[in-house]
């Protein structure tokens, strides 16, 4: 892999306030083209970490490279940054906000109006154009948070829990949006609860927690190296096969199937094969893979 | 640079194109204007007509004030009042209030009451019956021993709180009882008022060049320069706290941040909103300037203009200038402030100290005005903080020499340059901390923090 395809590189980057360590020791590469998928609990580090990609802090120790640079104020207009916590000015017209953002990022005149028409449009806000945020709902407050970001068609999307707020109807919408962004090749970071869709939308992960690195990678990366033996059983007969605790860790009973861990090593094989001697009839044999949800839950507990 | 003055645009257009804006900036002249001209209005709107009982057993006193009071004789004594009323900036509200009732000729109507053959008490009780039935408004008992020191004059008013009749009937009835004791012991009244008539004293004071002032349209001017600039720089010190703690508490700060520098942020914001409180300043000396203009064209009032001190372009400049010291002073303050703050109404709390000094400098001024030459008034305009109110109020009463004004320009500058980057440091932390508010420690570790 070459440094070009490299969008961000996070190396050995360490950030203290007193005598909490909000980030310790993190490195981490972002692909370009790819959607990165920033997870970990409150508190973890994430809006810390990404405070000093964006450029609003520096980090103590260790180096953040954007696009094969070290970070400077330059490279802001090439990063859109939707913070978790965020808001429109009051009493200002949308159109008037967003001139105002498009500015700070080195749009303005005709071209930043065509854009802003333009997303005002996509997002079928158009005739909220020259009303106030008071006037709008927070859905729409949202999406104009949205468009803010994105008008001065960034290289790198940062977006910390861009989908919080919204009704599923908007949520899809948005993912939509997004997935016009993976086209164009624009690389995307993107940080949040919502196991499930980060799953959907992800092809890289990193999870964080308590200020480290806990498992990185592509998602199929991940998910393999977090695969645990499980199985989905749903059998009748063999109870005496699944009583031999020599390969069984565990088995949780559900409705009308068990799920039977077995030990590290062990061929699920072996334990099919038994249960077809011992004569059950077996409907259902599955191994499960473990969701995201598994592995993050897994992660910040264990 | 471009980011710089797209955060200056902003925040201009933020302010001057608010209703706000424009009404306030209208709003100022004419208020100043009510403040001036309504009292003196108000009392010059004419009351019902008094209808009075005189009763003079003597029969001296009641012709003579009745001619005192006649509307001639009031028309004259107003046309007197007038006359010195511009120049009598000294007066208190209270006195300004009356002359303004002076001018105001009050009507009486005198009802003829026979009161032969009555006892005093019979006389008052009747009388008092007729003021309950409205019959009359009042009665006045002169006594028959008028001439005597302590003769006691009586008068009764149903409309006690109608001090204008009261205060002209108080006038014209000395004035009747002097003419009479003069009368009596055989003097020419004429010659009397003539002796005792009022000197002109016109009182100007003389600057270091030997030019003269006049000393009361002076006093008047510096205090308006002084109070126009306390007034802007404590609204527009408020402006900018609003602005730092809306965008503290709607998280905007964390975008504007992933744009563009903290410092440069800020600056932006103090340099629009600045640019917006000269706007308005500006107009308003323009829209002064034109009305004085407009004032001294129309003949018959052009009088009142030799009185005011002569202000030279360059007055106007430093005025401007000194607003623009303490603006820039007291907004980084403010700036500072906001941005330790979570809410407006937490800000208003800290916003205390900062206006206690602007008070004080104001204040500071009165000083100024009465002595601009002290010791005090030198370290005052000096002194930063005080220096933007003082400075223009004393350039206007008596302009120092040029050292001085530029001294205070320097030690004014200097204390920018530092309270600017004081706040620069406290705003880039002091606006991503949410939740609450910081503690002077935390803001102290801030500014030491690299």
């Amino acid at each position: 892999m070459s440094t070009n395809d490299v969008t961000l590189r996070v190396e050995n980057v360490t950030k203290r306030f007193g005598e909490f360590t909000a980030v310790d020791d993190l490195s981490f590469d972002v692909r370009a083209g790819r959607v990165f998928g920033f997870l970990g609990p409150n508190g973890a580090g994430k809006t810390t970490t990404i405070r000093m990609i964006v450029g609003i802090t520096a980090p103590d120790e260790g180096s953040i490279e954007l696009f094969g640079q070290r970070m400077s104020a330059r490279m802001q207009d090439r990063v859109g940054y939707l913070p978790e916590e965020r808001g429109l000015y009051k009493k200002m017209k949308v159109v008037d906000q967003l001139r105002y953002f498009a500015a700070l990022k080195d749009i303005a005149g005709a071209e930043a109006d065509r854009r802003i028409d333009k997303w005002l449009e996509r997002m079928g806000l158009a005739e909220w154009k020259t009303k106030k945020t008071t006037d709008l709902s927070k859905g729409m407050q949202q999406k104009i948070q949205f468009i803010s970001t994105v008008l001065h068609d960034p290289d790198l999307l940062i977006l910390d829990e861009p989908f919080s707020g919204l009704d599923p109807v908007n949520v899809e919408f948005m993912i939509d949006v997004l997935a016009e962004f993976k086209t164009k090749e624009k690389t995307v970071i993107f940080s949040t609860h919502l196991m499930e869709t980060a799953e959907r939308l992800c092809h890289d992960i990193l999870l964080i927690n308590r200020s480290k690195k806990v498992i990185g990678g592509s998602l199929r990366e991940v998910k393999s190296s977090y695969r645990k033996n499980l199985i989905s059983l749903r059998a009748v007969g063999g109870e005496e096969v699944l009583d031999d605790n020599n390969y069984i860790e565990k088995i949780t009973e559900h409705a009308d199937e068990k799920q039977i861990l077995l030990g590290d090593g062990v061929d699920p094989q072996v334990l099919l094969r038994s249960l077809i001697d011992a004569g059950a009839s077996v409907s259902k044999f599955e191994q499960i893979e473990p969701s995201l949800n598994d592995i993050f839950i897994d992660a910040v507990e264990g | 640079m471009k980011k710089f003055f797209a955060v200056v645009k902003h925040e201009y257009k933020k302010i001057v194109l608010r209703w706000a804006f424009l009404l306030g900036t209208l709003l100022f002249p004419v208020l100043g204007l009510c403040f001036a001209f309504v009292p003196a209005l108000i009392f010059s709107i004419k009351g019902e007509p008094t209808r009075i009982v005189i009763v003079d057993p003597s029969n001296k006193i009641a012709p003579r004030l009745r001619s005192n009071l006649s509307t001639e004789a009031v028309a004259e004594k107003n046309s007197e009042t007038v006359k010195t009323l511009p120049v009598n900036l000294h007066s208190s509200q209270t006195d300004r209030i009356k002359d303004g009732a002076r001018s105001a000729a009050e009507e009486f109507i005198f009802v003829d009451y026979s009161a032969a053959g009555k006892t005093p008490d019979q006389i008052r009780k009747e009388l008092t019956e007729k003021a309950v039935a409205k019959e009359i408004d009042a009665y006045l008992l002169i006594p028959v021993n008028f001439e005597a020191p302590d003769a006691k004059f009586e008068f009764l008013s149903r409309k006690a709180g109608d001090f204008v009749a009261g205060d002209q009937l108080k006038d014209a009835l000395n004035q009747a009882v002097r003419s009479q004791r003069l009368a009596d012991a055989n003097i020419d009244e004429k010659a009397v008022r003539n002796l005792m008539k009022d000197v002109d004293l016109d009182s100007k004071s003389i600057d270091e060049k030997g030019r003269e002032k006049d000393s009361g349209a002076l006093l008047a001017a510096s205090f308006v320069v002084g109070l126009m600039i306390y007034l802007t720089l404590t609204i527009y010190g408020q402006i900018i706290l609003g602005a730092v703690v809306e965008e503290k508490e709607t998280r905007i700060a964390e975008i504007l941040f992933s744009s563009a520098r903290p410092f440069e942020l800020m600056l932006g914001k103090l340099v629009g909103v600045g640019l917006a409180g000269l706007t308005q300043l500006g107009i308003w000396v323009v829209s002064l300037s034109v009305i004085v203009a407009f004032v001294a064209v129309q003949a018959d009032l052009s009088p009142l203009l030799v009185g005011l001190p002569h202000i030279t372009p360059l007055m106007v400049l430093y005025f401007l200038l000194f607003f623009l010291l303490g603006y820039f002073l007291y907004a980084s303050i403010f700036a500072l402030i906001g941005s330790m703050v979570t809410t407006v109404q937490e800000g208003g709390q800290f916003a205390f100290p900062p206006i206690m000094i602007l008070l004080t400098g104001f204040y500071l001024s009165f000083a100024v005005i009465r002595d601009p030459n002290s010791t005090l008034s030198f370290w005052a305009s000096i002194a930063p903080f005080f220096a933007p109110i003082t400075m223009p109020v004393r350039i206007l009463a008596e302009t120092p020499p040029f050292w001085q004004i530029a001294l205070s320009i320097g030690t004014n500058v200097l204390a920018i340059a530092f309270v600017v980057w004081l706040a620069s440091r406290v705003y880039r932390v002091g606006m991503l901390m949410y939740g609450k508010r910081a503690t002077i420690p935390e803001v102290l570790k801030w500014i030491r923090q690299a």
